[in-house]
């Protein structure tokens, strides 16, 4: 199996949220709560000594997913062929019936749940729609700085390096996020 | 399984190839997928390197497509001006309305009273108001505005100190940079030719050393600076002359570029150490000014002359600004002091612009028309201003620029003028506005004023998509169809050397027309020969850019939606001149780089001396007013907005709160709390919106972003937080445009008030 991952150069990001529009436009999502990719603010210091920075927020498809784990309906299943993490609507039992039990679970709160009662669980599955035509998702052929890149995480490692933390970044290495950064570190200007 | 997918996928959907094409800094790739004549999803450039990739505004683009808010019908005023009450009536009732009027008004008053307001709003070659203005010229003319907000400041400089706005480079020679001073300036945002920030972020990584100047910590600083200097607003000019002082005191002028390139460097010296004034400018005078310690000024003034090649890139925004024009002299003439013109990785403060295709080779030779005598009058196109003389604080013995004629108005005095016509001083009476792509109520400076003159006009016209705070001014409204809808060609911005061919994707919404085909049906109404306004949109594309040499195939053009013009190496401005100066001096006056300008020294207006100088002015921080009004307010742009334009678009309004920056040492004394619906203004105005506190800008300066919609409420609080509603209407003697130079004060608003958000 060849576990996609991430790759997010934290060192270019300019918040700019192209991807985040990007995403809405492909999946066709109203504005509002539902964003598969979110992009944190991360902001320190006091003036003049700063610093700022963002985090893309994709799912990061965990080799050992919690959401899985927790769900009721065996909703979630991670992918044999290329470690995606997907969500089948069907078996999901929705927000009436499941206190949003992958919500809880995530630290990164990929899974959402858009406001009508009965929501569904959707999130990013890293457009595997386009991943099996050869495309790269939506979001990273979007991005303006070409911070985003997806693949094979162990290629991704051999070309990017092994960080696998990133300022704003909650490191939980049991669930182990298929994601590594380029980090921005810290230094007040 | 039932698993997510986006909509539609599948073999019906073609893709059109089109693109983004508002007045922001980039002209950008949107490939649009169209099933059943409805957009459904948006692809940006995809395409071999470098790519055109679309930011957030142009990705968002199916939102204001299909906005419920779109202008679906022409309608007709049936309330006050202002009111926004219209009633819905046909084409032909509208443009007969329209004529009946233009010919009303020329017949009584002549063509001098038709303003003519074109906007920014479509920065494609053929729609927008380029079709409209030649109606109307065919119609016996009209009168108009000289100065554009955004940059007026640093074109006069740059045609004062160069006598050409064509001061770039490309962006792939920031790679070549060692230092990198980002003045003002905020291409995160802004974006300044697509490829700008991945370029900064490059040189980065390529080792260059990056400082930021700018009283906020923008996106651009927390990005791309290695030190973030903040600066006092409007004091830009005193913190360069104080970096000259120390370039000149520490024996680093590059002396044989000064002797071989320039004139003027005695005069500007000796202002510089104070033998023209006693008062010697040195960091230590600069830091009670500028709030800049002195030692980080004379670090970089180091820095900048030390390490070569060095690109000091001189923003736009400090420009606009009173007396702005003082900041973008003494940037270049910084450049000229260092040697850091004409080689790559260094840079020419200035205009910027970098890459044309159009006929420009007479920018940069001496243009024989130099020796026409426009003294007596200049040539125009436009029956009213044809013959008119030269203004006399205009640089009209230059070639290019800004059109000189005596007979336009200074933008941000458009509503002064509509007031007070030619008893105020002004070439004309206006008694009607014909709008197009623009939302000047909102854009202009002072729009409480600007609401004012509207409501005094016979008559107004607007072409609009949506009901912006102009259109509800509109005695006659007419909807206009977007770039999706048409077809266009966006040119090349400032750097970048490329053409997007805006493909039609879909027909045109509701009853909406083009600007082309508005005017096709207004030229008959006017007695005007249809035949130029009957051709098909492609045809007249065809024409206009048939003198375009980089244009070799239309047709692979138009079919592939993007035409990238190979540079065989990274374009550096005034290479020429610096490589053979006999062969090819520079487009002034003298032929040299003026830190002591010929043309200004004629002039003898205190206001805009000879040399760059710091100068204060009546809304400065150091005035008495200051004590009433204690702040200073930025205007800048908002990363979700283009000006006023996609302002109603969901998934960007969603992004960013139109909210006042101001600092927590100014928001706890007056008891603010970040999200608090607070007041700020001034003499002018009052607008309410919630406050962003941050430690993001400087204390002592709180930053509106521009473009909101201007709302006044019954009692003329502006609830929109259109940054305008507080911004001065007095223009700088060279044109700079004071949108960044008005001084105001915070509140939390009324109890009452508060209660509602």
């Amino acid at each position: 199996m060849a576990q996609m991952g991430i790759y997010f150069d934290q060192t270019r990001c300019t918040g700019c949220f192209t991807c985040v529009v990007a995403c809405k436009d492909w999946y066709d999502l109203d504005a509002g709560p539902v964003n598969f990719m979110r992009v944190r603010s991360i902001e320190r210091g006091t003036f003049p000594d700063l610093f700022a920075a963002y985090l893309a927020s994709p799912c990061y498809h965990c080799l050992q997913p919690p959401c899985i784990q927790v769900c009721p309906g065996q909703a979630i299943t991670k992918r044999a062929i290329d470690g995606l993490v997907v969500v089948d609507a069907d078996r999901c039992l929705g927000k009436d019936e499941c206190p949003q039990k992958c919500l809880k679970a995530c630290p990164w709160k990929a899974p959402q749940f858009d406001p009508s009662p009965d929501a569904k669980m959707q999130k990013c599955q890293l457009c595997l729609e386009r991943l099996e035509e050869g495309k790269q998702p939506i979001c990273v052929e979007a991005c303006p700085m070409f911070a985003l890149d997806v693949g094979p995480i162990d290629e991704l490692q051999k070309k990017y390096g092994e960080a696998s933390e990133a300022e704003g970044f909650r490191t939980f290495k049991q669930f182990k996020p298929a994601v590594i950064f380029k980090p921005k570190r810290f230094s007040a200007l | 399984m039932n698993q997510l997918q986006p909509k539609d996928l599948g073999s019906e959907v073609s893709i059109v190839n089109t693109g983004c094409c508002h007045d922001c800094g980039g002209r950008c790739v949107l490939r649009a997928h169209v099933k059943e004549g409805k957009i459904i999803r948006l692809e940006s450039d995809n395409g071999p390197k470098p790519q055109i990739r679309a930011c957030l505004r142009g990705r968002a683009y199916r939102q204001r497509l299909y906005s419920p808010d779109r202008l679906k019908y022409p309608m007709r005023r049936i309330g006050e001006r202002g009111q926004g009450k219209f009633e819905r009536i046909t084409w032909d009732e509208a443009l007969d309305e329209v004529s009946e009027n233009l010919k009303r008004i020329r017949a009584s008053y002549g063509n001098s009273a038709i303003l003519f307001l074109p906007g920014a709003g479509n920065q494609g070659m053929l729609h927008g108001p380029v079709v409209p203005g030649m109606l109307l010229q065919q119609f016996g003319g009209f009168t108009r505005f000289w100065g554009i907000p955004s940059y007026e400041g640093a074109l006069f400089a740059s045609m004062a100190t160069y006598g050409t706005i064509r001061t770039g480079h490309s962006r792939d020679d920031l790679l070549n940079s060692r230092l990198i001073l980002l003045w003002g300036w905020n291409p995160a945002n802004t974006i300044w030719d697509p490829e700008t920030s991945l370029s900064l972020a490059r040189a980065r990584e390529k080792g260059a050393r990056l400082v930021a100047v700018d009283p906020r910590y923008t996106d651009s600083v927390a990005t791309f600076a290695d030190q973030w200097i903040p600066i006092r607003p409007g004091t830009d000019a005193a913190m360069l002359i104080a970096m000259a002082y120390v370039i000149i005191t520490e024996g680093l002028v590059d002396q044989a570029f000064i002797e071989k390139y320039t004139q003027g460097f005695d005069h500007y010296r000796d202002y510089v150490l104070g033998k023209e004034d006693e008062e010697p400018k040195t960091p230590q005078w600069a830091e009670t000014i500028t709030k800049v310690p002195a030692k980080v000024i004379i670090d970089l003034a180091r820095a900048y002359a030390g390490q070569k090649p060095a690109a000091l890139i001189a923003g736009w925004g400090p420009a606009r600004m009173a007396l702005g024009e003082q900041y973008s002299r003494s940037a270049a003439v910084l450049c000229a002091l260092t040697g850091n013109i004409g080689l790559p990785g260094g840079y020419a403060a200035g205009f910027m612009r970098a890459y044309s295709s159009r006929e420009t080779g007479h920018l940069l030779k001496k243009d024989p028309n130099l020796q026409v005598d426009k003294s007596q009058g200049i040539p125009s196109a436009n029956p009213v201003e044809d013959g008119a003389k030269p203004r006399p604080d205009s640089l009209y013995k230059l070639s290019g620029g800004t059109n000189a004629t005596s007979a336009r108005i200074h933008q941000s005095q458009i509503w002064d003028a509509i007031l007070r016509g030619k008893a105020g001083g002004y070439p004309a009476d206006l008694k009607m506005a014909y709008i197009v792509a623009s939302n000047c109520l909102n854009q202009y400076p002072n729009a409480n004023r600007g609401a004012q003159a509207l409501k005094s006009l016979e008559f107004i016209v607007v072409h609009e998509q949506f009901m912006t705070p102009t259109a509800r001014f509109a005695d006659v409204l007419l909807p206009v169809n977007t770039f999706m809808e048409r077809e266009d060609i966006a040119p090349p911005w400032l750097g970048s050397p490329y053409y997007i061919y805006l493909n039609k994707a879909v027909d045109s919404m509701y009853e909406s027309k083009s600007d082309l085909e508005i005017c096709r049906e207004l030229a008959p109404r006017l007695g005007i020969p249809q035949g130029f306004f009957n051709l098909p949109d492609g045809e007249i594309l065809r024409m206009f850019t048939s003198r375009r040499r980089d244009i070799t195939d239309f047709d692979a053009m138009k079919s592939e939606g993007v035409l990238k013009i190979h540079l065989p190496e990274p374009i550096v401005a005034f290479k020429d001149q610096i490589t053979d100066p006999q062969k090819n001096p520079f487009p002034t006056l003298s032929g040299k780089i003026e830190i002591d300008c010929d043309h200004l020294r004629e002039m003898n207006h205190p206001r805009i001396p000879s040399i760059p100088k710091y100068l204060g002015h009546s809304e400065h921080y150091d005035v008495p007013l200051a004590k009433k009004y204690p702040l200073q307010l930025l205007t800048t742009h908002s990363k979700i907005r283009t000006h006023s334009t996609l302002e109603r678009v969901p998934w960007l309004k969603e992004l960013e709160v139109q909210g006042v920056w101001i600092n927590p040492a100014d928001a706890e004394p007056r008891n603010i709390q970040k999200g608090d619906r607070i007041d700020v203004f001034n003499d002018r105005g009052r607008i309410r919106i919630p406050a962003y506190v941050t430690e993001r800008i400087m204390p002592g300066v709180v930053n509106v972003c521009q473009g909101a919609w201007y709302t006044p409420d019954n009692e003329g609080v502006d609830i929109g937080g259109c940054a305008n509603t507080l911004t001065r209407d007095e223009p700088s003697p060279g044109g700079a445009f004071p949108m960044n130079s008005a001084l105001v004060q915070v509140e939390l608003s009324p109890p009452g008030k508060e209660e509602e958000k």
